[in-house]
């Protein structure tokens, strides 16, 4: 028996665990916490034993693969011979890397949550049920062998996060973040069933399997290229892309743990796979792949600026968030347009390597940021400051994560931010769309080590401020997963230097293996790589000479009119919310009330007409029944006369 | 041997004369006697025709229907003297509650 044959209880252990514990939770120490932590690390260990097998090369001698690829599956729907739907798993290398972050970075968050939610009482239960489910489907999704059963695991996902985002809902913001979640996401959604189907109607088949390895030719291109197009709409929706990128900032309502868990493991990040899943039908098809990557630039630029001077600790993280996610997407655009043009695939490599190292600095900065918000008790960052001093541990890691994500080297951040932007230049060779890309690629690269750096600066350096003054150190039980956090994230990208190195496990098309000599070479005789380092140095020293030095006042963003009102404009988001608020109000509720007008006018009109009529009617006929027995009677006899004679005048009677 | 047709015109003008009474008359034991009557008429057909047939079937039925009348009668002065007790009138005209 292969370890791999296992590997459908990865879903399995935490979605029974949701059970138990929504059952049973009541009774157990910490709502069931232990039983949480227990289900993620088991599935975590299962994940390990399926990237083991990916990685010692078992994988391509175990019975079932094709093509590399593990598969069990059965019939789950037959509508026809030819109409059926399949349940199943599918692992490849990219299922193995995602199972294996999603599985360990949730474990870490609920080993976490133990203290963070420790004094939510009897609402214990329900986050850990929920949680539990939460990774549960993700993994569901990540496994899934054909895009009905993804599906159904991609709305369960976003049911959960409209279940934790919401988890304190005698919030009203909170209440109402959820349900923009919801329903921004829903749009998204909707796209993706859109795009299911038509490649379901187009190509009669939903599996992976048989959609990768087909051909596709005459005019079911334009077919793919739509079906691609829709299915990167469900990926807009989950993954916070422009423009639906407006939800996950208010995600940040729910529990700091959720948000980890959200940007770093489940969620977003579910977008990001189902680009990098459907890559194969992706790279047949241009236009597709321009929009991914136009989109991702544009959302990975703007996220950034809205970034620059949020003053709440966790909205600068979502905007981080939606912003490195951006580039993800740029690289799979730029990589899969490369890949068109017959130039390599390392866009998908660096995509998925961005992934990976995103995922463990993001939920590295949460947690740390949940660890100041539990010591002051606030998410404003102007309140706090000099809890460098008091948080120790914290601080620390979190300034690992930070410069991890500034993209300073040696830390994974740099690796992999490098490489998307190669990427992404070596496709300005091919469109004047990608320089552009490029150059919004390397403005969000210098902003994003201001921000994160003005953060750090402004939470642990300078003058303790208002809600500092009680701070202290979170307990182990936050902090250990911190510091675990911050190895991986300062030190993921060893895994290029493992070996042939991580082109050479997660690829398309052909592998890009590399020895570590080689790639250090590549990287460092590379006038791009020095342009990245120089962006990002550069904005980490203007965030420390105007947040630390204080050489610079801050006051210059807002001293001339011009400055004063970017700076609102970036505090309103560009006007999306209120814009999304407006549409809501004046289109979706001006349509209700055309709708609720004929409803009322029309619909019930027609109802209450008939039965008036019917009233009015029978206000005339009731009149008929006097109470008068004789009367009655002499109808009876009348009719009975009229019968008798109509029946003789028609020869009944004889 | 009287012909058919004189008894079944008897029992017509029976009926008729019953059918009149019960529906014009406004005291109550007169429709019920008038209900008598058209009961007999039929009764008169029943022996009528049994003898004309030569079969005694219509004679049974005359004498079931017999029973039953006087059965009906006996319920039919019960309600009217309970009416009599609550209502103080066997007036058909004011008897007419059940309406709209």
């Amino acid at each position: 028996m292969q370890p791999i044959e296992f590997a459908w209880l990865i879903p399995v252990i935490p979605l029974l665990a949701a059970v138990v514990i929504g059952l049973l939770g009541r009774k157990m120490k910490q709502g069931g916490g232990y039983i949480a932590i227990g289900a993620s690390a088991l599935s975590f260990f299962l994940s390990l034993l399926v990237v083991v097998s990916v990685l010692d090369g078992s994988f391509d001698s175990a019975d079932g693969i094709v093509d590399g690829v593990y598969e069990q599956s059965g019939t789950w729907i037959n509508l026809t011979s030819t109409y059926k739907f399949e349940i199943g798993i599918y692992i490849d290398q990219l299922t193995a890397l995602m199972l294996m972050v999603v599985s360990i970075v949730s474990t870490l968050v609920i080993i976490y949550s133990i203290a963070y939610m420790g004094d939510e009482g009897g609402r214990k239960r329900r986050y850990y049920t929920e949680i539990s489910l939460f990774v549960g489907v993700m993994l569901g999704l990540v496994l899934a062998n054909n895009y009905l059963e993804m599906f159904i695991f991609w709305e369960l996902v976003g049911l959960c996060s409209y279940l934790l985002i919401g988890f304190w809902y005698h919030k009203p913001s909170a209440a109402s973040a959820a349900k923009k979640a919801f329903i921004v996401t829903r749009v998204g959604d909707i796209m993706f069933m859109i795009g299911i189907i038509i490649l379901f109607t187009t190509f009669k088949t939903l599996n992976f399997r048989d959609l990768f390895s087909m051909e596709v030719s005459g005019g079911d291109i334009g077919l793919l290229t739509l079906g691609t197009f829709f299915i990167f709409g469900g990926a807009i929706g989950k993954s916070a892309q422009f423009p639906l990128h407006d939800w996950l900032p208010d995600a940040m309502e729910g529990p700091t743990t959720v948000s980890a868990l959200i940007h770093a493991a489940t969620m977003v990040k579910a977008g990001v796979y189902l680009v990098a899943r459907s890559f194969p039908l992706f790279a047949q098809t241009p236009e597709t792949l321009i929009v991914v990557a136009i989109i991702g630039g544009v959302t990975a630029f703007i996220a950034a600026t809205m970034a620059l001077n949020s003053p709440n600790i966790k909205r600068v993280l979502a905007y981080s968030t939606i912003s490195q996610l951006g580039y993800m997407m740029l690289a799979l655009g730029a990589g899969g347009y490369l890949f068109f043009n017959a130039m390599g695939s390392e866009g998908y490599t660096s995509s998925m390597f961005h992934l990976m190292n995103h995922a463990f600095f993001k939920a590295l900065l949460f947690l740390c940021a949940g660890s100041v918000i539990h010591a002051v008790g606030t998410e404003d960052m102007r309140l706090m400051g000099g809890l460098g001093k008091t948080m120790k541990i914290t601080s620390f890691t979190m300034l690992i994560g930070a410069l991890s994500i500034s993209g300073i080297p040696p830390f994974s951040g740099f690796w992999s931010k490098d490489e998307v932007l190669a990427v992404v230049w070596n496709a300005g060779s091919l469109s004047w769309v990608f320089i552009l890309l490029f150059v919004l690629g390397i403005a969000t690269a210098f902003m994003t080590a201001f921000y994160m750096f003005r953060l750090w600066f402004m939470t642990f350096k300078g003058e303790p401020g208002e809600a500092s003054a009680h701070s202290h150190e979170s307990p182990r039980i936050m902090t250990v997963p911190l510091v675990i956090l911050s190895i991986f994230a300062a030190a993921s990208f060893l895994v290029l230097f493992i070996g042939d190195g991580f082109g050479a496990v997660v690829f398309f098309g052909e592998s890009h293996a590399l020895q570590a000599g080689e790639l250090l070479a590549e990287t460092f005789s590379d006038p791009l790589t020095y342009a990245s380092i120089i962006v990002a140095v550069s904005g980490l020293g203007l965030a420390y000479l105007v947040y630390y030095k204080r050489r610079v006042s801050s006051d210059v963003f807002v001293s001339t009119p011009l400055t004063r009102s970017l700076y609102d404009l970036l505090l309103k988001r560009y006007g999306f919310t209120a814009g999304y608020d407006a549409f809501a109000e004046k289109a979706v509720y001006g349509f209700s009330l055309v709708v609720d007008w004929f409803d009322r006018k029309v619909v019930d009109g027609i109802v209450n007409g008939i039965s008036f009529t019917l009233a009015v009617a029978g206000n005339y006929i009731r009149r008929i029944q006097t109470g008068h027995v004789q009367s009655y009677a002499t109808v009876i006899i009348a009719g009975i006369a009229i019968i008798l004679v109509l029946l003789y005048l028609l020869g009944g009677l004889r | 041997m009287i012909p058919i047709e004189y008894f079944l015109v008897l029992s017509a003008i029976l009926f008729a004369l019953g059918a009149y009474g019960a529906l014009t008359r406004r005291n109550t034991i007169v429709v019920l006697m008038s209900i008598e009557i058209m009961l007999n008429a039929a009764n008169l057909n029943f022996v009528a025709f049994s003898s004309y047939f030569n079969d005694v079937r219509g004679q049974v039925f005359a004498l079931f229907s017999i029973a039953i009348a006087a059965a009906e009668v006996a319920v039919g002065l019960a309600i009217l003297l309970n009416l009599m007790k609550t209502r103080e009138t066997i007036d058909l005209q004011e008897i007419h509650i059940l309406r709209w």
